[in-house]
């Protein structure tokens, strides 16, 4: 027993009687050994583990958003942010043009007036956009996403024709717009166009971009329809992947 | 068998005062916390027309407790660190109630929060931590870990 102990606290040089008379203790030394370095080399491992902790937060990027006006709208947000919560604004504006009989059909355009009274930026920042808005409707969009390439598409969509209680029609493609937006370096961001009595892309976003303009729509006055009022609705749509 | 039995000892040994004295020492701060625990960043504005920006921040406060007993009244300097996760870097910047140093760190980087003689078994402070980056992420969510170590002089 008193040999044991000592070999097990002071590891001594195999004698030459290990070697060549008792392999058996030869090989307990050994895995001894191996034992011990690898209990030594487990417990600095635990030591690098345990001292490995530190703060850590998850992180989400920013919401996907997209927002469309056209007409009278609501901010969203602090200025050009678009943070705010999602929400709509029922108004539908009003564009109208009344032909004089005199004129009717003869070719010559007509403007047309809108009751939107939007006239400042809904980018928040204050900017006067469309200055005279009861014959401008203001159109804006903004895309904001994390990474990837695809854009958003700004497209607006229109029935065949306008309709009166009678049941005539005049085709929408009589209806057109031009575009402006003082102080911008891009007054045509959004293009002027006609109505195609289908849908049709406006423009496309990329993405973390807001773009605005106002749009002034004309009637042809190509056509000589029968006597009446004659509606018809756009809806404007801004979509991304 | 003598060779072998020192080289074993000369390598515990090499293992031990490495351990205990390279630079730069990992320090335990498992009891520091985020207030709140998650956030989603925030888009900051966009510029008028085509072109493009795309930064986002949020804001998140830190309670922070290093544990430094093994280190009291030794002299070194604590560096805050944020290793990089990905190719897209955020950017930390923090205000402090005076124990730590204020500063600003990318990921990739570290930078200094105490330099002198380490006061006590631990320190504490709380950061106010403003994270900044572009909308260039690989996925929607990350993880950040942050982590402190020490240059001990």
């Amino acid at each position: 027993m008193r040999q044991a102990a000592t070999e097990a606290s002071m590891p001594r040089e195999p004698r030459d009687s290990d070697r060549h008379n008792n392999g058996m203790k030869r090989t307990a030394y050994r895995t001894t050994a191996r034992r011990a370095a690898s209990v030594c080399l487990v417990v600095l491992g635990l030591v690098e583990v345990a001292t490995a902790y530190a703060w850590s937060l998850n992180v989400t990027a920013g919401a996907r958003r997209l927002f469309l006006h056209v007409g009278n709208g609501t901010v969203s947000g602090a200025s050009g942010t678009l943070n705010a919560m999602p929400t709509t604004n029922p108004t539908v504006n009003r564009v109208e043009v009344s032909v004089p009989v005199a004129q009717l059909g003869n070719g010559s355009g007509l403007a047309m007036t809108s009751n939107s009274t939007q006239s400042i930026s809904l980018y928040g920042d204050g900017h006067n956009t469309c200055p005279t808005p009861a014959s401008q409707v203001m159109v804006g969009a903004g895309f904001r996403r994390n990474s990837g390439s695809a854009s958003a598409t700004l497209s607006v969509a229109s029935p065949a024709t306008l309709i009166n209680g009678s049941g005539d029609t005049i085709a929408f493609t009589q209806i057109s717009w031009t575009v402006s937006a003082p102080g911008s370096g891009e007054p045509n961001v959004i293009p002027a166009g006609a109505f195609n009595g289908g849908t049709q892309t406006l423009t496309t976003l990329p993405g973390n971009t807001y773009i605005e303009n106002c749009h002034t729509f004309s009637y042809a006055n190509s056509v000589l329809p029968a006597s009446g009022t004659y509606n018809g609705t756009v809806t404007y749509t801004l979509t991304a992947p | 068998m003598t060779v072998w039995r020192h080289l074993f000892w000369a390598a515990l040994a090499w293992l031990a005062a490495g351990h205990a004295l390279a630079n730069p020492q990992r320090l335990d701060d498992s009891l520091s916390y985020t207030v709140p625990p998650s956030v989603q960043m925030q888009w900051l504005p966009v510029p008028r027309g085509r072109s493009s920006a795309s930064d986002m921040e949020a804001w998140v406060r830190v309670n922070i407790r290093i544990e430094t007993r093994d280190w009291v009244g030794r002299s070194g300097r604590i560096y805050m660190v944020l290793p990089q996760d990905e190719v897209s870097s955020i950017e930390a910047v923090w205000t402090t109630q005076g124990r730590l140093r204020e500063g600003r760190l990318v990921s990739g980087e570290r930078t200094l929060v105490f330099a002198g003689a380490i006061p006590g078994t631990t320190l504490e402070d709380q950061m106010l931590v403003r994270l900044r980056s572009n909308a260039d992420w690989i996925s929607n969510s990350r993880r950040l870990n942050f982590h402190f170590e020490l240059d001990v002089d």
